[in-house]
């Protein structure tokens, strides 16, 4: 299987790649740099002006390919790796079209460029990871800000974000058979939040509605837990953090820099595509560590 | 520690057993809530979640009892009202568990009086959405009148049990239609914020002043000439009556956990809220009074929108009470779903405790809200509200209220006596009197109301009395040791003996 990524030099971004070559030397996947350059005016004859900026959009190509290739060679000599560089009108449709065409088993990109003040760490999915959340018919992996990894680093434990329902169940067993098959451990995880108490508060019910989510959710991550096949009963760790926001339940575990969190699109869709939900998307701008978004 | 493990608990210890408070602290979990409300923040907060209830209905409810020393029915609601707001404040703050009444009596008095308490707030939260639901009904269709010179049918728009000679129908429409729009909200896990709240509070205070300055432009004394001619027996089945609309007040004991320094902000805030709470009912009173004849209350066109007619009587133009009609639409929508919410937060409480069956506990991981339970809220409240006029609810309300009380101001007695170093963060003022004034008025409020309240209450009572002996006695989480040893409730229970 291949591992596709967005990549694109003129933002000096290299997150997308650090990301894409660990999770493609854990699986043991070929990895395919897609570099979308800017498609040329489709005009039948073609000349002056257009055949330049045609000319100048190939230059761009063969630059941005040849410097992805540098820093793949540092950082992932001991994956097999190539780089494209294609036209395109959207990066969003052309990876699409690129991870169909290879049957990739993943597509990479990285976080909405920095802002000059922004400390980093945190996923802001762009305007291309947005759409590919919303329409890729493969898993699609998002870097947080200024994502760094060492050239033989792997994903050592996988956290699933886990619901309770069947679409969640579904995820966790995947996310599951390809724990075992990469050797990285489990964990599963349900994240929930307070609700806002009704104003007037006549009846303050909020605290008591959490916590009987909290004692509901650990059941069903235990029979979801105990139904799956290949691990010993413990191996898999399971919590359930809660906190009055997003980014409070979600720093109620700990996270490793070689975790990945594993969040499945919505359950409300209908299509067997990736359609993100509103849960799974505040979910994701607040995790500190790469999310692996599967429909 | 003697050994109980092999003998079935006794039906007199069910009834006494207490929920420990220990062990609901222990499972609180999460962090503390922010203080983060003012003495006047709180007192607000107070007028908005009393005003709005039942000031829209109950003169034409109550004036018909009383007369025009309907104003005094007032005074002596409000002062049983803010007593019971102030015992109430106590035994929240003393029990740091969330909840209502019910879990109150829970902790404090055991199983038996907390399903009495259920009861009762069964009636406070859902009989009054109810209730409030059907009054919303009329000042929709007066709206609708007003607007578009168009009203929906009378058998669209009156329940088909008759009251008196009041206009019947085949169901109250707008009030299903309008706790299944709430219904909607809630299962989303919308939930009202304090914002929307504050604009609520100023459309009702809004709207009933406008009342007021216009019915005072016509207020003529002689409609007080026989102020005492229904004498005390009047007044308090007026108060009785009167006694759903200072509902709310005791939202102000319940944020206790918000609030900076309970113990001084808590009572000021009651009593403030229900100096202006007491001030702008009977202004309203007052000018209301003044401003028609008693026997025109009861009249047939003022049985729904109430206040409204009476603005359009005055100026005999349809716009005043065309503003006034909007405004109580806009904010009983929100009075409606506030209710319903409570309801569905104490019947889930009740799930929690194994007193009704676990799906009324159950989270919907989606919305993280309780979907069954919140369903059949709306669903028995649409029935009520859709088939059930509202003089036969309101009486209904405040029974449930009163008893609740009363129960309350107990458990401040009680809980002094036997939980003495229990951490108090707000204590009442005045000990023993005020709890025991409080108990005397509500008793006395509770005796103005008609036998057939008293009857209907007696038949609920045993209603819930006997699902709880045939169910919840058997169900409940202390009975099956979900929460083990309610004698030693601060030592760590040893697991598997």
């Amino acid at each position: 299987m291949t591992v596709v990524v967005g990549y694109s030099p003129a933002k000096g971004d290299p997150s997308p790649l650090h990301l894409a070559a660990t999770l493609a030397r854990s699986a043991r996947d070929d990895l395919l740099v897609v570099v979308v350059v800017p498609a040329a005016w489709p005009t039948p004859v073609a000349r002056g002006a257009d055949r330049d900026y045609e000319a100048w959009t190939r230059e761009e190509g063969a630059r941005s390919a040849s410097a992805a290739g540098e820093v793949l060679a540092g950082l992932c000599p001991d994956v097999s790796s190539s780089v494209l560089a294609t036209p395109g009108k959207s990066e969003a449709a052309t990876l699409i079209e690129q991870a169909e065409r290879v049957d990739a088993s993943l597509i990479v990109v990285g976080s909405r460029a920095e802002a000059p003040d922004d400390p980093g760490g945190t996923i802001v999915v762009s305007s291309t990871g947005d759409r590919l959340l919303h329409s890729s018919p493969v898993p699609v992996a998002i870097a947080p800000r200024g994502f760094r990894a060492a050239p033989d680093a792997r994903v050592t434990r996988a956290t699933c974000a886990f619901r309770g329902d069947e679409a969640s169940t579904s995820v966790l067993e995947r996310t599951a058979a390809i724990c075992r098959e990469v050797g990285a451990a489990l964990r599963v995880v349900t994240f929930g939040v307070r609700g806002r108490t009704m104003y007037p508060p006549e009846v303050v019910g909020e605290t008591e509605v959490l916590s009987a989510y909290v004692e509901q959710a650990s059941a069903r991550q235990r029979d979801a837990v105990d139904a799956l096949v290949g691990f010993e009963p413990g191996e898999v760790e399971t919590a359930v953090a809660t906190g009055p926001t997003w980014p409070s339940a979600l720093a109620g575990v700990t996270w490793e820099r070689s975790d990945v969190l594993v969040v499945g699109s919505s359950a409300a869709s209908m299509v067997s595509r990736l359609f993100l939900g509103s849960t799974a998307t505040r979910i994701i701008r607040a995790s500190p560590v790469p999310a692996v978004v599967v429909p | 520690m003697t050994d109980v493990s092999n003998r079935p608990t006794t039906f007199g210890e069910q009834l006494r057993r207490r929920k420990p408070i220990a062990a609901q602290k222990g499972g609180h979990g999460g962090p503390e809530l922010e203080r983060s409300f003012g003495t006047f923040q709180l007192m607000l907060f107070g007028v908005g979640a009393t005003v709005g209830t039942g000031i829209f209905f109950v003169l034409q409810e109550a004036v018909p009892d009383a007369g025009p020393a309907v104003v005094v029915a007032f005074l002596v609601a409000g002062v049983a009202a803010g007593l019971s707001a102030i015992c109430y404040a106590e035994v929240a703050s003393a029990i740091p568990v969330s909840g209502s009444t019910y879990s109150y009596a829970y902790h404090s008095m055991g199983e038996g009086v907390a399903m009495v308490v259920a009861a009762c707030v069964l009636l406070e939260y859902g009989v009054s959405s109810a209730a409030v639901s059907v009054g919303w009904s009329g000042y929709f269709n007066e709206l609708l009148e007003n607007l578009f010179g168009w009203h929906l049918p009378d058998a669209l728009s009156y329940s088909p049990i008759p009251y008196e000679d009041n206009v019947t129908g085949l169901v109250n429409l707008p009030a299903v239609v309008l706790v299944l729009m709430c219904l909607l909200l809630l299962l989303r896990g919308a939930s009202e914020s304090a914002r929307v709240n504050t604009i609520m509070v100023l459309i009702k205070l809004g709207v009933l002043l406008l009342f007021t300055v216009i019915a005072f432009t016509a207020f003529e004394g002689d409609h007080f000439s026989s102020f005492w001619d229904s004498g005390a027996a009047g007044i308090s089945a007026a108060a009785g009556t009167i006694f759903f609309s200072f509902i709310g007040l005791d939202a102000v004991s319940t944020a206790g956990e918000e609030v900076r320094d309970p113990q001084r902000a808590l009572p000021r805030a009651i009593m403030g809220a229900l100096v202006v709470v007491v001030a702008i009912y009977v202004l309203v009173a007052v000018s209301g009074v003044g401003a028609q004849p008693v026997a025109e209350f009861e009249s047939e066109e003022q049985q729904s929108a109430g206040l409204s007619v009476i603005l359009e009587n005055i100026t005999g133009s349809g716009v005043p009470g065309t503003i006034l009609a909007a405004g109580a639409v806009i904010s009983i929508f929100s009075v409606t779903l506030v209710t319903l919410y409570g309801q569905t937060r104490i019947l889930f409480a009740m799930g929690r405790d194994g007193m009704l069956p676990k799906r009324f506990a159950s989270v919907n991981p989606l919305t993280l809200t309780p979907t069954f339970n919140t369903i059949v809220v709306a669903v028995v409240v649409a029935l009520i509200g859709g088939f059930v006029p509202a003089d036969y609810l309101w009486d209904t309300v405040s029974i449930g209220t009163l008893i609740a009380f009363i129960v309350v101001a107990t458990a401040v007695l009680v809980l002094r006596r036997t939980q003495p170093d229990l951490e108090r963060p707000f204590r009442v003022p005045g000990y023993p009197v005020t709890p025991v004034l409080t108990i005397v008025a509500c008793v006395y409020v509770l005796s103005g109301l008609a036998a057939v309240t008293w009857l209907i209450f007696a038949v609920w009572l045993a209603v819930v009395m006997s699902f709880y002996l045939l169910w919840g006695r058997r169900h409940a989480a202390l009975e099956r040791g979900v929460v083990a040893d309610t004698e030693v409730p601060d030592q760590p229970t040893p697991g598997g003996h």
